[in-house]
């Protein structure tokens, strides 16, 4: 890349006032260290890098890369923003900060081993008792648990920004269960795709050794010895902020990724739910807040721990990272003590200074903070909800005098902090680069002989140029973070484990019963999706070719394709209820309804939304490609509800277009996932959906005696809607009969739209789960026996028979009714065997107290 | 004076538990009013994973979970305890007035005050108010003996609020009580403790039994006792004094200490999480009698 001496995009770039920039030193200048990445940036002009700016939003959209942000309209879906313009610090800066950071984790993992064992600090008078005491990450319940091994604070994340003066400045302190690495690593993957040149000849440190030393730390701390530990992520569910980095943490390290419910204590230890069996749990990488992470011990009503987990952590049976309690050390109070704990702890003075704070329990302090309330931050001790950092610049003078009361009132729970402008870094903009303030989150591992620090980290920068809030929760955008090498990094041999080689590690027997049920219902909504498009698709020809030509049979196959329809998609009263009648002479509000109506149980968007909720929750067992179709699925999801629908015509172009994608998506099933447990239960979902509505099509269509004509283009519908239509003209060269077009439907085992074919995959699935030794034959596998024998032992000439009394096909319709029951049993029993216990936790009721 | 305890808590289940974990402080402590004689807690079905620990303040912890489905758990914790009845004359020792022990306990770093300051502060269950911390005042006049002012505010508990057992639950925040001037035990001690710790005045929440007379002419009823509830207040110079707000009395022959803490919520008699069980009922009996 040619240098180009009056670049025009830094040329233009404007520092703000007061505050200093990364890339341009304060005459103006770029630094010696930003000189390579900006030239090379230069080069690339204003729009190519919109162009690689598109091409990341398009990766991080195709890996499914999200943070919800609540409130927020896009609900689960709101896409991980990265800039092109990575933060740069150069080598010999990084080692300074390094130092530092290494320094602050071990004196925060002290710390915490001081608070929850002897209390020394407090004792010896250098750590106030109110600052901790009153701080509700203080967790009584968990004092005295012992902290094997050196390091209690196994993960730990600061916050740093480089103030005015020029240094690194900690803003905050992250202990309990740091987020960000996930998106961190993610960010730098998409670099090295959209920059990968520049990425390369930057020299640039790896991130990958950080993961291993992480993998590394959690494995020597199994308490079992002698076999693999089992490891388990424990994620809050599809709804929590960062479930993305949940998700993709599980996968890329190779743990299991679960729920609370799919974990139980029993004999004091913590075991997994998994496949009707308990399989011991030795670590526990949480994602849950302190509080939540056991009814029993903490907040009775959380429904996202484990009852009874902190006795497990207690008798020493298994380890949690962080510690519960561990948000003690989430205290912007404490940063006015570092430096004297600092040098009681580790005989040491601060390398990092904190930003300046004042505790307001100590009176001096708060005197100070009173009198100086405009000019600083007043934030509370503890985060919780309804809690948040105030700006006194922003309030009235009414609010201010309530807040010194409050302060006043309560003076140990608030702390004034100085408000600092922080360093701007260049971030691609419409109108080219702007300088925005950004904060670096830099991670931290324990390993043996210390902490080791990820040579990089999640730079945030701030959502407009006049902005101090730099959060997810603010909308911000992300950055990746280069640490400049001296010298090309030698990679290879170091890194023995590269990420394709950690992800083979992962345990494939564990599925947690949470994900086999997210599993099955994939497969269920997928189906019903896919096949309900299918029927509607076929209802629409008819409906469009009884408009244009008007014929009696026409209209009375629709009549009874709309019925059939309603019945499919079990959206009663729909065309069959009260005001059928009238709603099918005139179909088309209710047929768009059943399309796009999100909020109604059973139509085609609803299903959509259920299928991706499902996929959501399971994404770390889904292929790459496969979540790149769920990606195109949501896509056509959410264009599909902003469309005007016109006369009908242009829905059943739409209802090609996600066809296609649902049959994508079950190719990729089928093709890309391996086949363990977790394709068996996707699997016996389709099946078992695919089944039902070929026996609710079927029961609409073929069982009341009717004109043939109708009879014949009714039959035509049904072989249509089976995509079998086809199959069958190949076969019988014939306008569709009974006889053969039942044939085809139900008993051809070469017919993968077959009932026949359902049934028999069904059963090779459920012989396939897993269950109790020496058991002969499962819940499972006897109602799918029993199906499989009520289909194959029936006759046609029967089946296709009208009742003697009656202008029905009574002997059919039992059948199917009788096999549609055997199904719905069977799905009853999996979910009863096989997925997560739903009939608690309850909290027990104690009116014992009435007293004297 | 010595004393058995029976304290029976029966669960019964509308459909049955796969698995109860529970959490009990149910074994009477030994400290200077009273020494535990003998203590047993008996638990149907039969229990996996029964362990015992001393909690954060001090009390005896039982944490036990039944694994086999049941449809009733029965916990009954047995205790014989004898009451030191000399410790009555704490109270005579207190001399000090009341400003004199908010300023010490607050400047002097004791082991005894700095493990006391916990209870100056907020708890999951006492939080105070402006209205409290007025309501407190008219007790805590100027330079008045710390006992005299506590009794006072003991005194005024109970003449200003109604005992009505079907007021409250467990769950009714403080406020409410304050505001409508009934409750139980639970929330008179709960109320003292947060007038207590507005002044300045560390405070804590004691849990136990009361030996009951039956009316004259009548023979005591089987299970007709029950859990009990007051609060203790610290001095610095003799340490902790206990009042009896429901009663309007000093603790002394017949209060039973089972365990304390800053409030209620850190030693409920028993506590657990269940699976399954459908709607449940608790019924609880309490026997105190003389041995």
């Amino acid at each position: 890349m040619a240098a180009s001496p009056h670049s025009k995009l830094i040329d233009d770039y404007r520092c703000l006032p007061g505050v200093p920039d990364e890339m341009l030193d304060a005459a103006g200048k770029v630094r010696a260290d930003w000189r390579y990445v900006g030239q090379a940036l230069d080069a690339l002009s204003q729009g190519e890098l919109v162009k690689r700016q598109h091409e990341a939003r398009r990766l991080l959209r195709d890996s499914g890369v999200t943070y919800t942000i609540h409130g927020a309209p896009q609900g689960l879906e709101h896409p991980w923003q990265l800039d092109p313009i990575p933060y740069l610090v150069a080598s010999d800066e990084w080692a300074a900060i390094e130092s530092g950071l290494m320094q602050r984790a071990e004196l925060m993992n002290l710390l915490l081993k001081d608070i929850y064992g002897p209390q020394e600090l407090i004792r010896k008078g250098i750590l106030p008792l109110e600052l901790i005491y009153a701080h509700g990450g203080f967790l009584r319940p968990c004092h005295a648990i012992p902290f094997p091994g050196e390091h209690a604070l196994a993960f730990y994340a600061a916050d740093l920004a480089r103030g005015t003066d020029g240094s690194m400045w900690v803003l905050g302190d992250r202990s309990q269960a740091p987020s960000g690495a996930g998106y961190a690593l993610e960010n730098r993957v998409v670099m090295t795709r959209i920059l990968p040149s520049l990425f390369r000849d930057a020299h640039v440190h790896r991130l990958a050794l950080f993961f291993q030393n992480l993998r590394a730390s959690i494995a020597a701390m199994a308490p079992r010895a002698g076999e693999e530990a089992r490891v388990i992520v424990l994620t809050p569910g599809p709804l929590n902020e960062t479930y993305f980095e949940h998700s993709f943490l599980a996968s890329y390290l190779g743990y299991t990724l679960a729920q609370g419910d799919d974990l139980t204590v029993r004999d004091g230890r913590v075991w997994l739910r998994s496949m009707k069996r308990l399989e011991p749990v030795d670590v526990i990488l949480r994602r849950v807040d302190d509080h939540y992470c056991d009814p029993l011990a903490l907040r009775a009503d959380s429904r996202l721990g484990v009852p009874g987990l902190t006795e497990a952590v207690r008798r020493g049976h298994v380890r949690i990272i962080n510690p519960i309690g561990s948000s003690v050390l989430e205290n912007p109070g404490l940063f006015a003590f570092l430096p004297d704990i600092a040098r009681h702890l580790l005989g040491q003075e601060l390398e990092l200074p904190s930003v300046a704070s004042w505790w307001c329990g100590q009176p001096e302090a708060c005197s100070h903070v009173l009198a100086n309330l405009d000019r600083l931050l007043i934030k509370p001790i503890y985060r919780e909800v309804g809690s948040r950092t105030i700006d006194t610049s922003r309030l009235s003078e009414a609010a201010r005098g309530e807040l010194k009361t409050r302060i006043k009132a309560q003076p140990h729970l608030f702390v004034g902090q100085e408000r600092i402008g922080f360093s701007t870094v260049p971030t691609l903009v419409e109108a080219g680069l702007e300088a925005r303030q950004a904060v670096l989150r830099s991670f931290l591992v324990a390993r043996k002989d210390g902490y080791v620090v990820m040579p990089g980290g999640l730079t945030r920068v701030a959502p407009s140029k006049d902005s101090f809030d730099v959060s997810g929760q603010a909308g911000g955008l992300s950055k990746d973070t280069w640490i400049l090498a001296t010298e090309p990094e030698k990679q290879i041999s170091l890194l023995p484990a590269s990420i394709t080689g950690i992800t083979a590690l992962q345990r494939r027997g564990d599925l947690p019963g949470g994900a086999a049920n997210s599993l099955f219902w994939l497969g269920r909504y997928a189906e019903r999706a896919e096949q309900s498009a299918r029927f509607m698709r076929t209802t629409l020809r008819l409906h469009r070719d009884a408009v244009e030509y008007g014929g009696s049979v026409d209209q009375a196959c629709l009549d009874d394709l709309l019925q059939g329809l309603t019945h499919l998609t079990t959206t009663y009263p729909g065309f069959v209820g009260a005001q059928g009648r009238s709603r099918r002479s005139e179909p088309v509000p209710e047929l768009v309804a059943l399309i796009l109506d999100g909020q109604r149980r059973g139509t085609i968007s609803f299903n959509l939304q259920a299928l991706l909720g499902a996929a959501y929750a399971v994404r770390d067992r889904l292929s790459g490609d496969t979540w790149r179709i769920v990606n195109d699925i949501r896509g056509r999801l959410q264009h599909l509800q902003t469309i005007e629908y016109g006369r009908g015509n242009d829905l059943q172009n739409h209802l090609d277009d996600l066809i296609m994608a649902l049959i994508a998506l079950a190719g990729g099933a089928q093709e890309s996932m391996l086949r363990a447990q977790a394709w068996l239960f996707l699997d016996m979902g389709r099946r078992i959906e695919r089944a039902l509505l070929m026996i609710s099509m079927l029961r609409s269509t073929v069982i009341a005696r009717r004109d043939p004509q109708e009879e014949a283009l009714l039959l035509e519908s049904v072989l249509r809607s089976a995509d079998s239509l086809r199959a069958y003209r190949h076969s019988y060269h014939d306008q569709p009969q009974i006889g053969a077009g039942l044939n085809l439907l139900l008993h051809d085992e070469g017919n993968p739209r077959s009932l026949a074919f359902q049934l028999g995959q069904l059963q090779a699935r459920v012989v396939a789960l897993p269950h109790e030794e020496g058991l002969r034959i499962t819940e499972e596998q006897r109602l799918v026996l029993d199906a499989v024998h009520r289909l194959q032992l029936s006759r046609l000439e029967e089946l296709v028979a009208f009742d003697a009394e009656r202008p029905s096909r009574l002997v059919l319709d039992r059948q199917l009714s009788d096999i549609a029951a055997l199904l719905r049993a069977t799905s009853s029993a999996l979910t009863k065997d096989y997925f997560a216990d739903l009939r608690g936790p309850q909290q027990l009721l104690n009116d014992a107290a009435d007293a004297t | 004076m010595k004393y058995r305890i029976t304290h029976r808590t029966a669960y019964s289940y509308s459909s049955p538990v796969a698995l109860c974990q529970n959490e009990a402080h149910l074994t009477p402590r030994s400290c200077n009013m009273q020494t535990v004689l003998e203590h047993k807690i008996l638990i149907s079905p039969q229990t996996a994973a029964y362990s015992e620990r001393v909690d954060f303040f001090g009390n005896h912890v039982a944490y036990f979970a039944v694994q086999q489905p049941h449809t009733e758990l029965v916990v009954t914790a047995i205790s014989a305890v004898e009451l030191d009845t000399d410790n009555g004359q704490l109270h005579f020792q207190s001399n000090a007035c009341w400003e004199e022990a908010v300023t010490r306990i607050r400047d002097q770093l004791t082991p005894a005050n700095l493990e006391a300051r916990q209870y100056l502060l907020d708890s999951p269950m006492v939080k105070a108010s402006a209205d409290i911390a007025d309501y407190a005042a008219m007790s805590f006049l100027r330079q008045r003996p710390l006992v005299e002012a506590v009794h006072d505010l003991m005194a005024r508990i109970h003449t200003d609020f109604t005992y009505d057992p079907g007021f409250t639950e467990i769950a009714t925040p403080l406020q409410h009580v304050f505001e409508h001037r009934r409750g139980v035990c639970q929330d008179f001690a709960h109320l003292a403790i947060a007038c207590l710790r507005t002044q300045g005045l560390a405070a804590r929440y004691v849990s136990g039994y009361l030996e009951t007379q039956p009316p004259p002419g009548q023979e005591k009823l089987q299970g007709a006792d029950a859990s009990h509830a007051w609060f203790a207040v610290y001095d610095p110079d003799v340490g902790w004094l206990d009042f009896d707000p429901t009663n309007n009395k000093i603790p002394m022959h017949q209060h039973i200490t089972t365990a304390w803490g800053r409030d209620y919520a850190d030693i409920t008699p028993l506590k657990g999480i269940v699976f399954g069980g459908g709607k449940h009922k608790a019924r609880v009996g309490v026997d105190v009698e003389r041995i």
